[in-house]
């Protein structure tokens, strides 16, 4: 698992790499929180290269959408595969978190 | 036809990876459909990380069996551990999926997925072992 961070403007994009489980949920919020600087403005989770995520990782996602809930930072999830999009689905995130199809997408509509 | 895969591994979290690879390496081999692995790794792991986490016991004390059994038309997984009596699909607390986000709380979303993902599921206490079963029908 690996979190790579673009700054477009005020938007920072994370893009997550890999498998998030039970075995290095704590590292991907520590490699999440850390990315996420004091000045932005919206959050762009980019998981079109996640491989696979279980609850563990679903928890990390929730925190951080809370942490930036209280901050008035806004944050949405691009470009996930069929089986994470049904993940998400089942869990009903879908309902609480935006989900776009395509980075691009998500930027649009943060910016 | 049918093959099975046969693992004990410790009670501890980083041993779960090595699992996921092997049921990985299993499908593969079967010729699982991509949602159908998804939905098992994801099931094992979620049960396995509430042995680690719920069964009381320190990590690495004890061990954890488990057996994935692929047949033509399912695929059968059976964890058992000898930590304290836990039934995850009574005693764990149901999501709430209608919460927003700040008052959205994570607790049984675990078991949440393998009671949607899976399509028998089923917890019985033998010998003072746990022993969760979860059967998954090829699509």
């Amino acid at each position: 698992m690996n979190v790579q961070v673009e700054n477009h403007d005020k938007v920072l994009v994370a893009k997550v790499e890999g498998r998030v489980d039970s075995s290095n949920s704590q590292d991907f919020e520590r490699q999440l929180q850390g990315a996420i600087g004091e000045d932005v403005q919206a959050v762009v989770i980019d998981l079109g290269q996640l491989a696979y995520i279980s609850s563990a990782g679903l928890r990390v996602v929730l925190l951080v959408a809370k942490t930036l809930g209280q901050r008035n930072v806004s944050i949405s999830l691009c470009a996930l595969s069929d089986p994470v999009q049904s993940v998400f689905e089942i869990s009903g995130f879908n309902r609480i978190i935006q989900i776009y199809d395509s980075q691009a997408d998500a930027l649009a509509a943060a910016g | 036809m049918s093959a099975t895969l046969h693992l004990r591994v410790p009670n501890r979290i980083e041993e779960l990876p090595g699992v996921s690879e092997a049921v990985e390496a299993l499908g593969s081999e079967e010729g699982w459909a991509q949602d159908t692995t998804y939905a098992i790794v994801l099931g094992l792991e979620e049960v396995a990380t509430n042995v680690v986490r719920h069964g009381g016991g320190q990590p690495g004390s004890s061990e954890i069996e488990i057996e994935v059994t692929s047949s033509d038309d399912e695929v059968r997984i059976e964890v058992r551990d000898g930590g304290r009596a836990f039934d995850p699909f009574h005693e764990a607390p149901e999501p709430d999926l209608d919460a927003r986000v700040e008052e959205r709380k994570i607790g049984g979303l675990g078991v949440h997925f393998v009671k949607v993902l899976m399509d028998e599921t089923s917890y019985s206490r033998e010998g003072g072992r746990n022993h969760v079963t979860m059967v998954k029908r090829r699509s």
